[in-house]
């Protein structure tokens, strides 16, 4: 069967035949030697790391969430100090102390979560960050990026605003920007966890080509195929230590999934089919979005009981306003959403929660958790109001603390303590606990959203594992993701949603990769 | 047994932070307080010394601190609920107001009777609560900045009130525009002979403030408020009615100082007067902010701010200097207060604390 790997296999051929004329030993641009950081609350983030970035290279940092990747390029781009060691440019012993440092030694980072104010043009926003002298002169900005741009072949409207702008473009104005400001090397964190399977083959050829240019290109990722399919040499990282850097090309996936996670084989046993009667039925529903306009315009569809119904789409086009529909947090114009014939249809949250809806939302962070409060508190966000957790108003904190040591132990939860704050908490961490919180409260539909979004090679096992469990138990999943290699794994059925419309439906045995891909840009089938 | 000690650690650490935020904001507040002093011709020291004699000197001066306290005890007990939920109640002293007219109008109304004390008592909640209720809907339906409408609602609150006691309830007996004396069987029983120690101190020291703290501590509405307060987005989340969260809130905020009001009718004034309060319902601001909405440090914090209150008329009358400085030194501590975090955080970052 097809997949996106596709894509990346045959990129990975381009690069590495780009590899070979890259002669070895070439001089450092960046050395980093003997790094130590440890967090204020004891985390050791990095321990030792000394890594070395060629010329003209494109270098993978490949890890588990917590191996100390984001800590290591936060402290090369100036977001952090060191507790010790050396970095080197170009040869020169240099003390980064801020990001603006960074920028004058030529070292720019893109950050996973993007910095551009979506009201200002492309333009405007790389005003922004270039040197100010009191006066602005857009006309200048434009030309600048016009001759960058032209130069490395990443077209781009400086006049469009940002907000018009898809994911994958705003990616490329960041570059840009960084570009403009005349970083020799960058630092890429997790570029392609937004992007669709065109976008991500758009961002490599970008990469190919800034590497011909001779900049050198620092990409962090926990997925051993990209780090396989982009890099000329790789470093990974566990546990906040270096463990080894290998040339790509002399490596491959199972060695690379062996050293990123020690000992780790992939053993997920995934059964299609055995759908039950249906569970969740969506009938002609209509959601406006935030600002007004109809994001959702008459989606139906219907979730069996055992099934795992796969939504594929651009975020952007729908997903998010229908999944909050289904579970209450957002008014539904017109349509219906039944549950097992229980009409939920812009019911309060508590009602659908308590008709065993189970949602595992993509901003973890906003939504998902309270970081200022306990881990245990968070684990029963929702159902504080049941007993053994609360009786008559009075909340049993043995008992939450009963049940949460419970769930930190069968999800392998990072938590020294179940009254922790959960904002000490790695990312991955907060998703297991989300997840936890989620699978355990007996729910007969699960809404998972991005479910494995950041998560590493072991976490992202683990909750598809937990999945599977769930379906097996007759449990029907409504899966949305922009990460097609994870729907196309997991679901049964695929729905693909193109501006707010079902546009396509694939079970397994027709299932087009190519197709879907064109459909969720819009192609007409 | 184990997780037992691991918690109060937890909890410990959590607590130190506070402590340190709050020795922050008192010493700044202090600080600047000095220079004042010494702008002004008076030595910051004696002028302190002078502030803590007179309101912990003697039995009858610490009585009267603890009187004073009371007011604002019972106000910021209510707004650390609804700062708790990041429901900024601006409007205490409108609804102190409220509730102090209302339960003296009961209480002259009902006359001597056995019941008028704790019916004017419950009268007076309830004209706090239903004067936030006004503001708290809003809030909750519309999506209106609370700080506006209670801000705003103080002004109608208390003109509204200096009408009252112009016109339809001014005293028959005196010439000043105030109500009627309120009947003995609605006056607050003096516990301490030859003070004016009276049953409110008791009220929001013993009933009140534990009451709040098993609130707040204890029950799923605490963990509601929180979670709203921290993260409305995830209450949502996870089935909590936000809106109504805050409205109730707010009510409780209320309701405690119409309370508070109702309480200095009739433990100290006898009479509902245009002067009722010094501004007891700011002050509950600064008072909720330094104890961090944690009702042990509002207590703490009560006192602190009613011995300044009772010992800068000392202070004033042995060193000359102005009383304005009661006013002075609760502005700089809402300051350091709401800086307090990023100052702590500074010292850490600068390993001058070690938290």
């Amino acid at each position: 069967m097809l997949t996106p790997l596709f894509f990346l296999k045959r990129s990975r051929v381009e690069a590495t035949g780009n590899q070979a004329d890259q002669p070895p030993g070439s001089e450092f641009a960046l050395h980093v030697k003997g790094v130590n950081k440890t967090y204020p609350n004891g985390v050791v983030a990095n321990r030792d790391v000394s890594i070395s970035i060629m010329k003209g290279e494109v270098h993978a940092i490949l890890g588990e969430n917590g191996a100390g990747k984001t800590t290591l390029v936060k402290i090369i781009s100036g977001c952090l100090r060191p507790d010790s060691g050396e970095i080197y440019v170009d040869g020169r012993r240099v003390e980064i102390d801020s990001p603006l440092k960074a920028i004058s030694l030529g070292i720019g980072m893109v950050h996973q979560h993007f910095t551009l104010i979506p009201s200002f043009t492309v333009a405007e926003n790389i005003a922004l960050s270039l040197p100010m002298t009191g006066r602005l002169s857009l006309d200048q900005v434009k030309e600048r990026i016009k001759s960058v741009s032209e130069s490395l072949n990443l077209k781009i409207d400086p006049d469009v605003r940002i907000e018009q702008l898809p994911v994958g473009l705003r990616q490329r104005v960041e570059i840009l920007r960084l570009l403009c400001q005349d970083v020799r090397i960058l630092i890429l964190d997790e570029p392609t966890s937004v992007l669709t399977p065109i976008e991500v083959e758009d961002l490599f050829r970008t990469i190919r080509e800034l590497k011909s240019k001779g900049k050198s290109i620092i990409i962090i990722t926990h997925k051993v195929r990209e780090a396989l399919a982009i890099s000329d040499r790789v470093t990974i990282m566990r546990g906040g230590r270096v463990v080894k850097t290998l040339m790509t090309k002399e490596t491959n996936e199972s060695e690379l999934a062996s050293l990123v996670v020690e000992g780790f084989c992939p053993s997920l046993k995934i059964e299609h089919g055995g759908r039950g009667e249906p569970l969740l039925i969506v009938k002609d529903l209509r959601v406006r979005g935030d600002r007004g306009e109809v994001a959702v315009k008459g989606v139906s569809f219907v979730l069996h009981s055992g099934e795992i119904l796969g939504v594929a789409g651009v975020a952007g086009n729908g997903q998010k306003e229908l999944v909050e529909a289904i579970t209450g947090l957002r008014r539904a114009d017109s349509g219906t959403i039944l549950v097992r014939d229980f009409d939920l249809t812009n019911r309060s949250p508590r009602t659908i929660i308590k008709k065993g809806i189970a949602y595992i939302p993509e901003d973890r962070m906003r939504r998902g958790v309270i970081l200022t409060m306990s881990v245990s508190e968070n684990l029963v966000l929702k159902n504080f109001e049941d007993p053994p957790y609360s009786r008559k108003m009075i909340m049993d904190k043995l008992a939450m603390e009963r049940s949460a040591s419970e769930l930190i132990s069968k999800f392998g939860i990072k938590a020294s303590d179940p009254w922790i704050s959960v904002s000490s908490l790695s990312g991955g961490n907060i998703q297991k606990l989300v997840v936890a919180r989620e699978l355990s409260n007996g729910a007969s539909v699960l809404v998972a959203e991005q479910p494995t979004a950041g998560l590493d090679v072991k976490a992202s096992e683990g909750v598809h594992q937990r999945m599977m469990e769930l379906k097996s138990k007759g449990v029907g999943i409504l899966l949305v993701s922009a990460d097609l290699d994870e729907i196309l794994k997991l679901s049964d059925r695929i729905l693909v949603i193109f501006e707010g419309r079902i546009v396509g439906e694939f079970s397994r045995d027709n299932c087009d990769i190519q197709k879907i891909a064109r459909l969720m840009l819009g192609a007409s089938a | 047994m184990g997780l037992e000690v691991k918690r109060s650690l937890a909890l410990s650490k959590g607590t130190i932070r506070s402590l340190y935020k709050a020795g922050i904001s008192i010493g700044f507040a202090l600080l600047l307080t000095s220079v004042l002093f010494l702008l002004t011709g008076a030595n910051p020291f004696l002028a302190f010394y002078y502030i803590f004699a007179g309101a912990f000197g003697n039995v009858s001066l610490a009585a009267e601190t603890l009187v004073r306290t009371t007011p604002i005890l019972l106000v910021s007990l209510g707004l650390a609920i609804s700062f708790r939920c990041k429901v900024w109640n601006i409007g205490a002293e409108g609804q102190l107001y409220m509730g102090a007219m209302l339960g003296t109008i009961t209480a002259v109304a009902l006359g001597n009777t056995p019941l008028t004390l704790i019916i004017s008592l419950l009268v007076s909640i309830a004209g706090g609560l239903a004067w936030a209720s006004v503001p708290a809907f809003m809030r909750a339906k519309l999506g209106i900045n609370e700080v506006i409408t209670t801000f705003l609602m103080n002004y109608v609150s208390i003109y509204l009130i200096q009408w009252l006691l112009a016109f339809p309830f001014r005293s028959p007996d005196t010439l000043f525009p105030e109500s009627a004396q309120i009947p003995p069987s609605a006056v607050l029983p003096v516990l301490l002979p030859y003070t004016r120690l009276h049953l409110g101190v008791i009220i929001a020291l013993f009933v009140a403030l534990p009451l709040v703290h098993f609130l707040m501590m204890r029950t799923t509405f605490g963990y509601k408020l929180k979670a709203v307060g921290e993260n409305p987005e995830a209450a949502k989340y996870g089935g909590i009615n936000v809106g109504r969260t805050m409205f109730l809130a707010l009510i409780i905020s209320g309701a405690l100082a119409g309370l508070a009001g109702f309480v200095e009718v009739s433990g100290i004034q006898f009479r509902m007067r245009p002067s009722l309060s010094p501004g007891y319902g700011y002050t509950g601001i600064v008072v909720a902010l330094l104890g961090q909405n944690n009702p042990v440090g509002v207590a703490l914090a009560s006192i602190f701010l009613a011995a300044i209150f009772n010992g800068s008329t000392t202070m004033s009358r042995a060193l000359g200097q102005p009383q304005g400085v009661v006013d002075f030194i609760q502005g700089v501590l809402v300051i350091f207060v709401l800086a307090s975090e990023y100052i702590l955080r500074y010292l850490e970052r600068k390993g001058v604390l070690k938290v």
